[in-house]
């Protein structure tokens, strides 16, 4: 399964009540309303744990999000594009969380950059629908995706390091 | 729409936590990195807590150490403080001194520390403590506070002394602390028990009367008022108080004084154990005697021997039980007489058991004895005991020559005599006992103590211990000294046994020398009768010479069968007094005679074997002959023949032999004698024949008489023998001479000699 310190960091991140999409208008600002307090303690707490390691925003309504995402490697940070929308069934459905920067560098990844998460990821989210929200997709998705890829890509040379980028 | 505002809001809200800066934070790991590698570089000074999970600086430790010293009140372990502070204890004990530097304040003892607050506290509690107890002893504050005797001493009590703790340093002991009033109260309680005290106490027991430790109490005992003295400065000692100490040595001079002697046991009950030097010391001036039980002053003795010379002198006796007190007991008495029985007194006195009995007394006792003890020993001598007692010493014991000394007493005459006659010959028995008596005496001392008790059990007891018993028994009931009849029966019963001996031996002697007497004159008379026996016996050989040479031997040897052998049975007789034998030689046979004479002492035996010997021989001459020599050793003489005298005994013989002959009825014997007197009558001459001779003697007068006396003696001879022989005829016989007896004897009385008839 997930590791001790992903399951950590998973138990810190409040959970969510509200089952809604965002095509239920009154219930997803409920939701809604629920992620951003979701993401703001999980963000709290990693920049408290001084684990910080992305930036996200979403459109007005919520349904697409975009920002960045960073891994520190050998006192080098390597930034990211990361992107991903709502989807309709979402929460039951978990949102497909791209990085189009590594797309075709890595096997990986659907088209479109949509990284492939682990065999663990989807019954997981399943079991705890709806009380996971995007905090959760991200320590449980990305996190972990990141943690064991991208050393593996800069070893094989297909990513290098790039002097300020962001 | 509100929703959406809030949502505005949030996602606000969200860029400006993403915005907001991360806090720059080290990982654990790291941190941990780079202080070793400071520390490696030494660049900073840390300590690590026990755990391992924090640092620590020493100035930041020296800061804890002190907080909590504070927060502990003043006094913590080391061990607890590092448990606290959470370091390792030997961090605690390096930093110590930097805790201490500059804080004179702060102590370190026995792995703790201690500052001034808890000193001063403790001071405080010392102080209540002393106030309260009245003393105190740091051995005991090391107990209640667990710190050492030193450190209270010099940082706590000394240091606080008078200021914070208001008590006095014992000067004997600093290691004790006490108030003033303590010590007053103390002294006042010591005053107050020796003061009630009037005998001697155990010092313990007033200690455990007053509740006061031993040592107060002697530190204490010099600055009270004197009312008595310690035997000693321990805690055995006694309190012996003043005026018990008074009226002891008061009563002991008072008793002394009255009564002149100290019993050791009073003396002791008084409480006085070394009753001596009390003594001495008591009566430095006096001379006192120590005795057993008692020290007696020389009063007693004064007193004692002062009657013990009044006993001597009025010849009685003294109970020194009852003259001396009651309390001196036999040892004491005893004592007393080794010191007062001078020589000089001891030899006129004797002491039994507690009398004094004086010599002249036992004497005058004694005496009263006298009568029965000559008695008893007369008695004894009389009964032959004596000599039986002196034969069995001589038997039995050749060793104890104070026998020998006795019989050779007994014997002295006798030496006398057979020194003055006999001379060398004497001598020779004499010679050899003296001779025994030199060699034995040296022997003599190692035999006597073996002997002593043979000696005691042979020896004869004159008097017996029932005897005299009975009679002191009387003789000192009256007196009241009836307890002393036995030893003094047993004290008399030897020396009256000894003076019985003596006087049994004086009375032997007496009866010896009386005999002796006797002797001197049965000496004469044996001589005289002797000297008319072998006159007889020369007359009758005479007359017997005048018979036929055929019967002679026959008549001489019946002569001296008879009256020479009474001849020797006399002498014989007379040696064995003379040598004190007892012998019946009436009865000897001549063998018998011969041996006894053997045995004589040889001057005895030379005269006298001879003589015996003739008395089996044939001739009255050798007879004769001997006879004299024997009597010349039993210094006798023959008187000389006086023929004058010869013919009054032939006339003395003939009266006799008629008397005998007229008053005789035996038919045999009348015969005999008138056959005897016609011979007299016939001859002039005696004859001396028995009955068997008559016949020959009757052939031999024939021829003097007249033929009808013959026929008539001789048919009266003729029955006499019939009647003799016995048989079938004797009765007739015997009629016969019945008829006839008178005849025979008017023949003899009338028959004169035919001479005579003539003229």
């Amino acid at each position: 399964m997930v590791d001790e310190s992903t399951r950590k960091t998973l138990s810190s991140i409040p959970l969510l009540k509200t089952k809604a999409g965002p095509r239920d208008k009154e219930l997803w600002v409920q939701r809604l309303k629920e992620e951003y307090q979701s993401l703001i303690k999980y963000v709290q707490n990693n920049k408290e744990a001084d684990n910080d390691w992305f930036r996200l925003e979403s459109n007005k309504e919520g349904t697409k999000w975009f920002g960045k995402c960073w891994f520190i490697h050998d006192l080098l940070k390597y930034e990211f594009d990361v992107e991903f929308d709502i989807p309709v069934m979402y929460p039951t459905t978990a949102p497909e969380i791209a990085l189009p920067e590594l797309d075709g560098k890595t096997a990986k990844m659907y088209r479109g950059g949509k990284i492939c998460l682990s065999d663990h990821f989807k019954p997981l989210w399943a079991r705890n629908v709806p009380k996971f929200g995007i905090g959760h997709a991200m320590a449980l998705g990305l996190g972990p995706w990141l943690a064991v890829e991208i050393p593996d890509l800069i070893a094989k040379g297909v990513i290098s390091y790039k002097e300020k980028t962001g | 729409m509100a929703d959406w505002e809030e949502i505005k809001r949030l996602a606000a809200d969200f860029q400006k936590v993403q915005l907001s800066s991360t806090s720059q934070k080290l990982s654990e790991r790291n941190c941990i990195e780079i202080i070793s590698y400071l520390k490696e570089k030494k660049i900073i000074d840390l300590i690590f807590t026990v755990d391992g999970k924090e640092f620590l600086t020493p100035l930041h430790l020296i800061q804890d150490i002190r907080n909590e010293l504070f927060v502990s009140g003043g006094r913590i372990n080391l061990v607890e403080l590092a448990k606290i502070i959470g370091v390792d204890l030997a961090h605690i004990t390096t930093h110590l001194k930097d805790v201490l530097k500059g804080q004179k304040d702060i102590h370190s003892i026995l792995g703790q520390l201690i500052d001034s607050s808890y000193i001063t506290k403790i001071a405080g509690e010392i102080n209540e403590k002393l106030s309260q107890q009245g003393q105190i002893n740091i051995s005991d504050l090391t107990i209640q506070y667990d710190l050492s005797a030193e450190f209270l001493q010099q940082q706590v009590v000394e240091k606080h002394l008078g200021k914070i703790i208001h008590g006095k340093q014992d000067s004997n002991d600093p290691r004790v602390f006490f108030t003033e009033s303590f010590i007053a109260r103390c002294k006042a309680k010591i005053r107050g028990a020796l003061s009630g005290l009037t005998r001697p106490t155990p010092v313990a027991s007033i200690l455990n009367q007053i509740n006061m430790s031993e040592k107060l109490f002697f530190s204490l005992y010099d600055q009270t008022c004197m009312y008595g003295s310690l035997t000693s400065r321990v805690v055995g000692a006694q309190y012996i108080p003043n005026v018990y100490a008074r009226s002891q040595s008061e009563w002991v001079t008072n008793f002394y004084r009255q009564n002149a002697y100290l019993e050791y046991d009073a003396l002791a009950r008084l409480g006085i154990s070394d009753y001596k030097s009390y003594i001495k010391k008591q009566f430095s001036n006096e001379e006192i005697t120590f005795l057993n039980s008692c020290a007696a002053s020389k009063r007693i003795l004064e007193r004692a021997e002062a009657d013990i010379e009044e006993c001597i002198a009025s010849k009685s006796y003294l109970d020194l039980q009852s003259n001396l007190p009651s309390v001196f007991n036999e040892n004491d008495i005893q004592l007393i007489l080794e010191s007062i029985l001078i020589k000089q007194k001891q030899q006129q006195t004797i002491v039994i058991e507690n009398y004094i009995i004086s010599k002249a007394f036992i004497e005058n006792l004694s005496k009263n004895f006298d009568e029965l003890v000559k008695e008893k020993a007369k008695s004894v001598v009389e009964s032959g005991k004596y000599q039986q007692y002196q034969t069995e010493l001589q038997v039995s014991s050749t060793k104890p020559q104070k026998f020998e000394d006795v019989e050779e007493k007994i014997d002295k005459r006798e030496e006398r005599r057979k020194k003055a006659a006999g001379g060398k010959s004497g001598g020779g028995t004499q010679g050899r006992e003296t001779k025994t008596k030199s060699t034995k005496k040296p022997a003599r001392a190692k035999h006597v103590e073996v002997e002593v008790e043979f000696v005691e059990k042979k020896q004869l007891e004159i008097i017996t211990s029932e005897d005299i018993s009975e009679a002191v028994q009387s003789e000192l009931e009256d007196d009241g000294l009836d307890e002393l009849t036995l030893p003094l029966m047993q004290y008399l019963l030897p020396q009256l046994n000894e003076k019985g001996l003596e006087l049994a031996n004086e009375i032997y002697a007496v009866t010896v020398a009386d005999r002796t007497a006797n002797r001197r004159q049965t000496h004469n008379e044996l001589q005289n009768k002797l000297n008319a026996l072998i006159g007889d016996v020369r007359l009758f050989d005479k007359g017997l010479k005048l018979l036929p040479e055929d019967l002679q031997p026959q008549l001489q040897k019946y002569l001296l069968k008879t009256l020479c052998t009474d001849v020797v049975n006399e002498i014989l007789n007379y040696v064995a007094a003379e040598q004190n034998l007892s012998t019946q030689s009436e009865n000897f046979n001549n063998d018998q005679r011969l041996k006894f004479a053997n045995d004589l002492p040889p001057d005895f035996k030379k005269p006298l074997v001879p003589l015996i010997k003739s008395l089996t021989g044939q001739s009255i001459e050798d007879f004769m002959v001997t006879v004299e020599e024997g009597l010349a050793a039993c210094s006798m003489i023959i008187k000389k023949i006086d023929k004058k005298k010869d013919r009054t005994i032939v006339l003395n013989h003939k009266h006799v032999l008629l008397e005998q002959l007229n008053k005789c009825d035996d038919l045999a014997l009348v015969l005999h004698l008138a056959t005897l007197v016609i011979f007299t009558t016939v001859t002039q001459c005696m004859l001396h024949a028995s009955g068997r001779h008559v016949a020959a003697i009757l052939n031999f007068l024939k021829q003097y008489l007249s033929e009808e006396q013959i026929t008539e003696l001789t048919s009266y001879h003729d029955f006499v023998t019939l009647m003799l022989s016995g048989g079938t005829e004797a009765e007739n016989a015997k009629e016969k001479l019945k008829e006839k007896i008178q005849v025979v004897k008017n023949i003899a009385n009338d028959f004169k000699k035919p001479g005579t008839e003539k003229c």
